[in-house]
């Protein structure tokens, strides 16, 4: 009797054991809206699944989070306001994740925090660059992305150092497109009123740019600042070559999207790509953390690519998402918010904090690091391009060459 | 005066690829009387096998060319054996559904072939390689992309080709037969079947060398397609629906003004622009510019 006793309460332990050791590896489910299918940037989409999934494993790797893994749930929103709209409405109802992270385009995240905001589900911006997007000043969203005013008066200080007289900006018919053109507008009439400043719309769906490009040849600006996004960029790009209108010894061209360093930026433009001048959100001689460096070397691994800002931002995301559940000591979305809202947290670029001011930086990451740089030879690596401002440094507008 | 002649220029160039694109399109009406949806998927596939044969494979890109032009036409004529033929070879009652079965096939289609190319050669957009190592040509104060020129002769030269095949060959007198009459053409010993998947390759083929023809100027990517189906869309209809010179008229004109609309009234209804000339066009000659009246399916 004693025996069989002893045989149950063992019996009984060890499930019980199992019970609890099942709870405790229940997983933390965090939802993530990407582009995986056209018409959206899957070329985006992609990366930030490659990035998520690597900080993902590392942190399962050190035990997960509050001992449980977290598991990344990916719904494909094509790069569309309606489906991205409806996969955070399905992440949220039907898989109950506790946050929300990935999100690019901003016309897609305009879309998807309306639904996150309904259910007070945190959301973590990854690189939606709007400023809308944080003027909408709801609680639940949190920014780690650039965001176009300090795009705009970055290159409009730039702009100005280069003490140009007329600037022509091409703008994609998107938030994030207009949005930044007309940031910039706004920027250089503080920053250098004589300058004489337009921008052009252009649909990002075509294919042929060149009506509006001729129209620059007989009197060219000094800059042209493109606000595109590729393929419709590249084929910009392409067709200012093609025409002879930059890059010149007059015009330069001016990126405000930091394109140069998508892995497939050169095979797509070539010599039209040379001489550009580019805002950059990374730049291997921006400080390197520890994660940064450990994140460098999975990506290489996993894709065979060098890193660029979106991996990071990526990675920075969900960064913000476990440590606010770590700090909050919880996947109550109450508490996680919180804790993003006053917390620190140490992502691959740096220490992230979130303003409290409403408006175009609300809940903000606002000391985002960038860098200013041009290429300067075809099929050139970010890190061999001539840095002209680095980050957090003073602009230095004297290495900034042009086609003899 | 400069940007007159650049705009001129640069809009005949557009309506040619346009051209290229379209007539296939009109043909596949004229004989079947049903929209491909999937024709721009034609021209991603030509663009693809171009890009792709010239740059991993190291082909030669004018055999690249050649290649492409095969693939559209061998994917025509597998659309048409696989996935056409049920609308005159089926059941009777399909005749019925036509318009229904063949707007659902090829619009599936399409939806899967993008997403095809998206998940197995991938979503990166790329330049193909160029015709010619000039990349750019002054002539007088008119720059040129040299690909464009090289382009846009061929696309003269095929578009004339096609006009003599039609008018002067045999197997063009028999599509001029089936697209009239095809029940009629039968009893003459036509075999429309056969004649059928001529169109289907030939318009295969055409949108084929379009895509490839501008793989080095638009970096294509998987929905590359879209863009120029929704214009040839609108010049089918412009031009005539089913009239092949309806079409080329129509894309010409199309390339043209949309180069000026863009610069003297507004880039950003740019595209939206063939559709307002479609509509007004429509008002006046609900036929199109050279379509028959009273043509019906």
């Amino acid at each position: 009797m004693n025996y069989l006793l002893k045989k149950t309460a063992l019996v009984g332990a060890l499930l019980l054991g199992v019970s609890f050791q099942a709870s405790a590896a229940e997983p933390i489910l965090v939802g993530i809206s990407i582009t995986q299918s056209p018409p959206g940037s899957v070329v985006q989409g992609v990366q930030i699944k490659d990035a998520l999934e690597i900080y993902r494993d590392l942190v399962n790797a050190k035990g997960g989070v509050l001992g449980r893994p977290i598991q990344l749930v990916f719904e494909d929103s094509q790069g569309l306001p309606e489906k991205g709209r409806s996969a955070v409405e399905k992440l949220i109802t039907k898989d109950k994740v506790v946050a929300i992270a990935g999100s690019h385009q901003s016309s897609v995240c305009l879309s998807e925090i309306e639904v996150a905001h309904r259910y007070q589900i945190p959301y973590v911006n990854t690189n939606c660059w709007a400023d809308s997007v944080r003027e909408k000043g709801y609680p639940e969203v949190f920014n780690t992305s650039p965001y176009n005013s300090v795009v705009a008066k970055s290159m409009a200080a730039t702009l100005k150092a280069m003490k140009v007289k007329r600037v022509v900006a091409f703008a994609e018919n998107t938030d994030y497109g207009i949005g930044l053109a007309k940031g910039l507008g706004t920027a250089l009439k503080a920053a250098a009123p004589n300058v004489d400043y337009k921008f052009e719309t252009l649909d990002r769906s075509s294919k042929d740019f060149t009506p509006a490009i001729l129209t620059l040849k007989a009197n060219p600006p000094d800059v042209v600042v493109l606000t595109m996004l590729p393929p419709a960029a590249y084929i910009a790009l392409n067709q200012l070559y093609e025409q002879g209108v930059a890059p010149t010894a007059k015009t330069i061209v001016y990126d405000g999207a930091g394109m140069a360093d998508y892995p497939d930026f050169w095979q797509n433009v070539k010599e039209a790509g040379k001489y550009l001048m580019t805002i950059g959100m990374y730049h291997p001689e921006m400080n390197q953390t520890d994660l940064s460096r450990q994140i460098a070397v999975a990506y290489k691994r996993k894709t065979g690519n060098d890193p660029n800002r979106l991996i990071f931002q990526a990675v920075d995301s969900l960064v913000v998402v476990v440590d606010s559940i770590r700090q909050a000591k919880s996947t109550d979305p109450e508490k996680m918010l919180a804790a993003m809202g006053t917390g620190k947290f140490e992502g691959a670029r740096g220490t992230m904090t979130f303003d409290s001011h409403q408006g175009g930086t609300y809940h903000q990451w606002v000391d985002i690091p960038y860098v200013n740089y041009q290429l300067t030879a075809v099929n050139q690596a970010v890190g061999n391009t001539t840095l002209l401002q680095g980050p957090g440094m003073p602009l230095n507008i004297g290495k900034l060459q042009y086609p003899k | 005066m400069p940007l007159f002649f650049d705009l001129t220029i640069n809009g005949l160039i557009m309506g040619l690829f346009y051209a290229l694109m379209a007539v296939g399109l009109a043909m596949i009406f004229g004989i079947l009387r049903i929209v491909n949806f999937a024709h721009g998927e034609f021209f991603m596939v030509g663009a693809y096998a171009y890009a792709l044969t010239a740059m991993k494979l190291g082909i030669n890109p004018w055999f690249a060319l050649i290649l492409a032009a095969v693939s559209g036409a061998f994917l025509g004529v597998a659309i048409e054996k696989l996935l056409m033929r049920p609308l005159y070879q089926g059941y009777a009652s399909w005749s019925i559904v036509k318009d229904e079965y063949a707007v659902v096939v090829t619009f599936a289609l399409s939806l899967f072939l993008i997403h095809f190319v998206d998940k197995v050669i991938g979503p990166s957009p790329f330049m193909g390689p160029s015709l010619v190592s000039t990349q750019r040509i002054a002539i007088g104060p008119i720059m040129l992309n040299g690909q464009k020129i090289i382009a846009a002769g061929i696309s003269i030269s095929l578009l004339c080709g096609l006009a003599l095949f039609i008018k002067k060959s045999l197997w063009g007198r028999q599509i001029q037969a089936v697209a009239q009459n095809r029940f009629g053409s039968s009893l003459a010993g036509i075999d429309p079947v056969k004649t059928t998947s001529i169109i289907f390759a030939i318009s295969g083929m055409l949108a084929a060398l379009s895509g490839a023809l501008l793989a080095p100027i638009m970096n294509p990517a998987p929905d590359i397609g879209s863009f120029p189906a929704l214009k040839s869309f609108i010049i089918v209809v412009l031009g005539g629906i089913g009239s092949i010179w309806g079409s080329m008229f129509a894309a010409l004109l199309l390339g043209v003004s949309e180069s000026f609309f863009a610069v003297y009234i507004s880039y950003d209804y740019r595209d939206a622009f063939g559709l307002f000339i479609l509509v007004a066009v429509l008002i006046f000659r609900p036929h199109g510019l050279a379509g028959q009246k009273g043509r019906g399916a």
